[in-house]
């Protein structure tokens, strides 16, 4: 009983960190209809510049998350408008995808160049402490991340509910062509959409960071984690993401006490391909991008 | 029918001269060549596909990687047969155990469209990547080897070049024959307009699944060739996202339009991978991601249309 609670507590926790790193990605899915290779470069490039801040400049991991976010939303817009939003424009269904895919090896190889492919980690002092509640553990800093995860989460959800930007992005993701006929500069609007869902995936790095050990090679397992908690969840949708994180979590959780460590991944990619055959939208996918 | 014949006397012309290439040339060149044989090869399989139906998988290594195991077991079973034999088997075992896991998964797959279905192919090649490391039979993480099935007289490299060579033709010799049928006008049917495809009678369902399992059952074949060059295999050899991403690239920067595109693409990323930046191993990725991202937004049609778009002026 006690292995199931603790299984099931460590799957919820590690499935937050699922959902927060997959936000960023699912937004830039169901806005622009773009399989964003870069999500996971940005999730690594997250981890590292927080690893500089705490180890070069002292500053607490927590703390780098919004100078580091504002980073990454320059990097994501510059890169929007000036390699995706042309690639975007050729027609081609995968030309998006292919330029995404050329910067990642571009980053990835920049990365590997400076600090090396070794592992790296980012621990700060209260990163050992481990809390108990009856028979049941919890490390500090995953409650943390968890904690964060949510918080950040929860802005962005707010954002895209509430301010006058989420409701132009989200009336552009509806319609480009209604959009654009109210006035709404989709450009600029596909560029912010690329811009915050970076500067969230680069938030989600310093979070994973601070629990996982990580290398610059990590960044394609970011970006496939990302591929089945939006699939599974829902694209474009926020709730989708977080309910397809959590989900994925526990059965990532499960499968490692019960079945071992060998399975996990298998499993996970099953779910992804059961989910794509039977319901291709996602639990909470919203209609109106549907699957073609 | 004039054009046709001329076609593939031209295609006889060049293979027969790509054949004799390994007499005068020096052992690192005939690899090179070897390389970028295999890949246009893998290239074509793919464009099969998607160039014919507009369907981009994104997780061709699964046939890759599944036609190098088939290949690997079938050849325990025929150890002390003769060379031909041996290689025949394991040609059959690659294209038959990929040619019918695609026929297995053909009807399910193929209902999902667009980014979904590149998704889903991904998510296939993930689960059978994950699959062989997870159970012994298929030697774990250490791997299994293959033996080495070039004959004596003949040196290892040569021999391969020839049997990529002559893959890649009979590959080539299948999609161009597509090209002229009934199959592949239904097939740009699909592409043009899957639903209007239906609507006049194309039976969309049965021609994707003999596109899908025709490019899945030869993708098999070269990667049992692809394994017997390397001689041994693992789980991240030959179930490489990077491999899918290769016959992507290959097909893109050559150009999608035509059948030549792919094998263009293949030649030219292989010989600028291999010949050019062979002294650049630091920075290799990066000019290639620099590479990928300047041929899409300069040449979307590949460097076979950008030739066809001069030639139109």
């Amino acid at each position: 009983m006690t292995t199931l609670l603790q299984t099931l507590i460590n799957g919820l926790l590690y499935g937050g960190i699922l959902s927060i790193a997959a936000v960023g990605f699912s937004l830039i899915f169901g806005v622009m209809n773009v399989i964003n290779l870069t999500h996971g470069i940005f999730v690594v490039g997250g981890a590292y510049g927080a690893l500089i801040a705490w180890s070069v400049l002292g500053i607490d991991p927590l703390l780098s998350i919004p100078p580091l976010m504002l980073i990454a939303f320059a990097v994501g817009w510059i890169l929007q408008r000036a390699v995706i939003q042309p690639a975007v424009e050729r027609g081609n269904p995968v030309a998006a995808l292919l330029v995404t895919f050329g910067f990642t090896l571009v980053a990835l190889n920049l990365l590997t160049v400076f600090f090396s492919s070794s592992v790296r980690s980012i621990s700060p002092s209260y990163s050992f402490i481990n809390l108990r509640l009856g028979e049941v553990s919890f490390d500090l800093v995953r409650l943390i991340a968890f904690g964060c995860g949510l918080a950040l989460i929860a802005i962005l959800g707010s954002f895209m509910r509430f301010s006058r930007w989420g409701r132009i992005i989200r009336a552009t993701a509806l319609s480009e062509l209604g959009a654009r006929l109210c006035g709404v500069d989709a450009r600029g609007v596909y560029a912010v959409t690329f811009a915050v869902g970076s500067a969230f995936a680069a938030a989600s790095g310093v979070l994973i960071g601070m629990m996982l050990p990580f290398t610059p090679a990590e960044e394609v397992t970011w970006t496939v984690y990302a591929f089945i908690v939006v699939t599974l969840g829902g694209v474009g949708s926020l709730g989708g993401a977080m309910l397809g994180g959590v989900l994925l979590g526990l059965v990532s959780a499960l499968t490692q006490t019960y079945l071992g460590g060998v399975f996990t991944n298998m499993v996970m990619f099953l779910i992804l391909l059961g989910t794509l055959l039977l319901r291709p939208n996602g639990i909470l996918g919203s209609a109106f991008k549907a699957s073609r | 029918m004039n054009r046709n014949l001329l076609i593939i006397l031209a295609a006889l012309v060049l293979i027969a001269l790509a054949a004799t290439l390994p007499f005068f040339l020096k052992a690192f060149y005939i690899r090179v060549g070897l390389s970028i044989f295999l890949s246009a090869g893998f290239a074509v399989c793919w464009w099969m596909l998607a160039g014919f139906t507009a369907y981009y998988s994104f997780g061709h290594t699964a046939f890759v990687g599944v036609g190098a195991f088939a290949a690997a077991l079938a050849l325990r079973g025929v150890a002390d047969a003769g060379l031909v034999l041996q290689l025949t088997v394991a040609l059959i075992a690659g294209l038959g155990v990929a040619g019918g896991i695609a026929a297995a998964i053909a009807w399910p797959i193929l209902r999902l469209r667009g980014h979904y279905f590149t998704i889903a192919m991904l998510a296939v090649a993930l689960v059978l990547g994950e699959a062989v490391s997870a159970f012994p039979v298929f030697g774990g993480s250490a791997g299994l080897s293959l033996p080495n099935l070039a004959p004596m007289s003949v040196r290892v490299e040569a021999f391969f070049y020839w049997l990529a060579l002559g893959l890649l033709a009979l590959v080539m010799a299948i999609a161009w024959a597509i090209s002229r049928s009934r199959l592949g006008y239904g097939l740009a049917a699909i592409r043009e307009d899957e639903d209007a495809a239906q609507m006049l009678g194309v039976p969309t369902t049965r021609f994707k699944a003999i596109a899908f399992v025709l490019s899945g059952g030869l993708t098999g074949a070269l990667g049992a060739v692809y394994a017997l060059n390397l001689g041994y295999i693992t789980t991240d050899s030959v179930f490489r996202g990077s491999l899918s991403l290769e016959m992507i690239v290959n097909s893109l920067v050559g150009g999608m339009g035509s059948l030549l595109g792919p094998v263009i693409g293949a030649a030219v990323m292989t010989a600028v991978t291999k010949l050019l930046l062979a002294d650049l191993l630091e920075y290799h990725l990066a000019i290639t991601g620099v590479l990928i991202v300047a041929v899409v937004l300069v040449a979307p049609d590949g460097i076979a249309g950008l030739w066809r778009r001069r030639t139109r002026r």
